[in-house]
């Protein structure tokens, strides 16, 4: 009796397990096709002399673009830049993500209607952003530099001391609705306790906010900073849309290098190369992160 | 204990394979409305999309009407994404493209990795052909090493485009210019110029004009890089000021779009730009509006202009290259290249440009002559391995120069070392 009931639930148990990992397959099958390969293949040719106009002269090489990569001044100058770009894009986001939500949060019925129009920079496809705002910010031709004029303001934009930073708040721009959905969410599931305790408690605004809100909030802000982090590396179009690098260098970005020279240039081998640094960065940057959320957690 | 079959890894294994397999389709074999001269073929063509694809289309249609067995796809792509794809199905075992449009600074990289057929033997087997007759730097683009790979689409070599309501006369010599375009945008009305200073390949593009009226080459007829030079400073300290006194203020980044919006918006006197660009402006449903028809064409000041080519060639995978060769020699046989013409393209054969009728039916006889002087002197902005990296490096340390990031001989010195690196670097290879 007892073995046939342990055989009844190896069966139970068993079959949508088999089921399962059956169904699982065609994905892994995909992922194979279209992930795993192209990060082998990219590891294979960043240690070759891979160029796609001499394929017939492929030859290992070692490490040696992994080397000369510590002397490219234009690599560490666009390392740089892209870093820049990051910090200033996603710390923007992070504070004015966060006030919006604040801000939504507290609105009666009209919190989905605002909600919706937030959000919808977020719809627009990056290089259509980047053109847009290359026009509008163009002293001549453009919107906004003559509304700023009548203030007294001149501003030249994409000039070389500003360039980076316009860019970056282009990122905002079409970016913090997405840290602030991230934001909303993560304040709505919030529980409600600790808020009444320190209301109960007589605890002021600012209190509250930086001694129970930020605290139960850390969690969700890591994530959405990964996130937003992740996807502001990858920043292409409106260098490309726009600056095109320039002034000088002042735009190059590591994702436009590791186009130009991949593709452009032809030089597939030490494109890759670059490709393998900046994941290895990324890889160090989300690890301190994840670290920081559970240490977070422990606390 | 019973094996149990490895359902899920054959099922991974055939997804895997299925995939593997999908890829462009052979469409050679699609059926067609094929006729007794041939069998039925379809060739696949990328172009670009600009006016110049849009007068090709428009003469496809009596190709196919005259070649019945064969039919054409034409993609036209914007130009940014046209290089990858091309590269994309040059490397392909079952090539997207039959025939392939090249711009000159790929020309010598395509030719070198295989990607192009070689076309002396289609030029010399076809009656009538004349190939002589393609202004001469146009058809030494298409030849590397001895080997023609490609023969001319279209030229876009610069010229100088002008307000004649506001210029007299163009200006021939690049002082006389300077001086102009500063007195024009002193007065404050429109600036004299607009300037196309965009780190990359429009700097250079522009930039190599001056360079030319100053006396300097980016290299010599052997290939060598003689950049690092007085003329090649003389050039870029003058670029500067012209930018820092006439140009719209805070231009930095102007490419192609901003300065003909300018021109055409009435906002600026004159640019350095393609000389087809002409008809566009005076077009009056065009961009111009009102102001169409006040525009005018000369030679860029100096003389010596740089000159941009399209090329057709022949995909060196292509399954259909006797096809593909029916069509691109029908529509560059000085028949068809007239009508082409006269329907507005770019012009290629010297003989067309000295065509009564191509003057009388298309834009009139200054306009073709002085087309055909910009293409008597006329140098490519670079040729060579790696061009296009070159392209890239020189407009790079030019736009810093501008920026005040390097200094003039810095700027010049940086560009001159690093093209050479570049030019040298596949030929060690």
């Amino acid at each position: 009796m007892k073995a046939g009931e342990q055989g009844l639930k190896q069966t139970v148990t068993g079959a949508p397990e088999r089921l399962g990992r059956l169904l699982v397959m065609p994905l892994l099958a995909i992922l194979g096709a279209v992930l795993i390969y192209p990060v082998l293949f990219t590891a294979r040719v960043s240690v070759q002399d891979y160029r796609l106009n001499a394929l017939d002269q492929v030859e290992f090489i070692g490490t040696e673009h992994y080397a000369s990569l510590i002397t490219n001044a234009t690599f560490i100058n666009a390392l740089r830049n892209t870093a820049v770009f990051v910090v200033t894009a996603v710390t923007l986001e992070l504070i004015l993500g966060l006030a919006l939500a604040l801000a939504v949060q507290r609105l009666g019925p009209t919190r989905d209607g605002v909600r919706s129009i937030l959000l919808m920079p977020m719809f627009v496809t990056p290089i259509a952003v980047g053109l847009i705002f290359r026009f509008l910010l163009n002293q001549q031709l453009g919107l906004i530099p003559p509304l700023l004029d009548l203030f007294g303001f001149r501003i030249d934009f994409f000039g070389p001391d500003l360039a980076l930073l316009s860019l970056a708040l282009i990122d905002v721009w079409q970016w913090t609705p997405l840290m602030f959905l991230m934001m909303l969410a993560g304040l709505e599931s919030l529980p409600k306790a600790p808020f009444e305790a320190a209301r109960v408690d007589g605890a002021s605004t600012w209190f509250t906010f930086r001694r129970v809100t930020l605290p139960l909030l850390r969690p969700a802000i890591i994530i959405a900073v990964v996130i937003r982090m992740l996807d502001a590396l990858r920043v292409f179009e409106y260098v490309f849309a726009i600056t095109r690098g320039g002034p000088g260098q002042t735009t190059d970005t590591i994702q436009y290098l590791i186009y130009r020279v991949g593709f452009q240039f032809f030089r597939l081998g030490e494109a890759s190369a670059m490709a393998y640094v900046l994941v290895a960065f990324v890889l160090v940057l989300v690890a301190v992160l994840i670290w920081l959320t559970r240490k977070g957690e422990s606390a | 204990m019973r094996q149990r079959p490895p359902i899920p890894f054959l099922l991974t294994l055939v997804t895997a394979l299925a995939l593997a397999a999908c890829g462009p389709s052979d469409d050679s074999a699609t059926p067609d409305n094929g006729d007794a001269t041939g069998e039925p073929v379809t060739l696949s063509v990328i172009m670009e999309e600009v006016p110049d694809t849009d007068i090709v289309l428009d003469l496809v249609e009596d190709f196919e009407a005259e070649y019945e067995n064969i039919t054409l796809e034409v993609e036209a792509l914007p130009f940014d994404q046209m290089r990858d794809r091309i590269i994309t199905s040059s490397l392909a075992p079952d090539p997207t493209y039959d025939i392939v449009v090249v711009d000159n600074p790929w020309m010598v990289d395509f030719a070198n990795g295989g990607y192009l057929l070689e076309l002396d033997a289609y030029i010399e087997g076809t009656e009538g052909y004349d190939y002589e007759d393609f202004a001469e730097p146009l058809r030494d683009i298409g030849v590397v090493d001895g080997t023609t790979f490609g023969v001319p689409l279209y030229n876009y070599a610069l010229s100088l485009i002008y307000r004649s309501d506001i210029i007299d006369e163009a200006p021939a010599d690049i002082e006389d210019y300077r001086q102009l375009v500063a007195d024009i945008s002193s007065e404050g009305e429109v600036t004299g110029l607009a300037m196309q200073p965009q780190r990359g390949y429009k700097i250079f593009e522009e930039w190599a004009n001056w360079l030319y009226a100053y006396g300097g080459s980016l290299t010599d007829d052997s290939g060598n890089v003689t950049l690092d030079s007085p003329e090649a400073r003389e050039a870029l300290e003058a670029y500067i000021e012209t930018y820092e006194t006439a140009a719209p203020a805070d231009s930095l980044s102007w490419g192609f779009d901003e300065a003909l919006r300018a021109v055409a918006g009435g906002e600026a006197a004159s640019m350095i730009s393609y000389n087809w660009m002409l008809p566009t402006l005076n077009n009056p449903e065009g961009d111009a509006g009102d102001l169409a028809g006040s525009f005018a064409v000369a030679e860029v000041p100096g003389g010596k202009a740089a000159l941009g080519s399209w090329s057709w060639a022949i995909a060196g995978n292509s399954e259909n290259p006797d096809e593909a060769w029916e069509f691109i020699s029908w529509l560059t046989s000085p028949e068809i290249d007239k009508q082409r013409v006269i329907a507005g393209g770019a012009p290629t054969r010297m003989s067309v440009l000295a065509d009564e009728e191509v003057w009388s039916e298309g834009y009139g006889q200054d306009y073709y002559e002085t087309v055909a002087a910009i293409l008597e002197d006329a140098e490519p902005l670079a040729s060579g391995p790696n061009a296009e990296e070159v392209i890239e490096i020189v407009g790079t340390h030019l736009n810093a120069a501008i920026a005040g990031e390097e200094t003039v001989d810095e700027a010049i010195s940086r560009a001159a070392a690093e093209a050479e690196e570049a030019f040298a670097r596949t030929s060690e290879g």
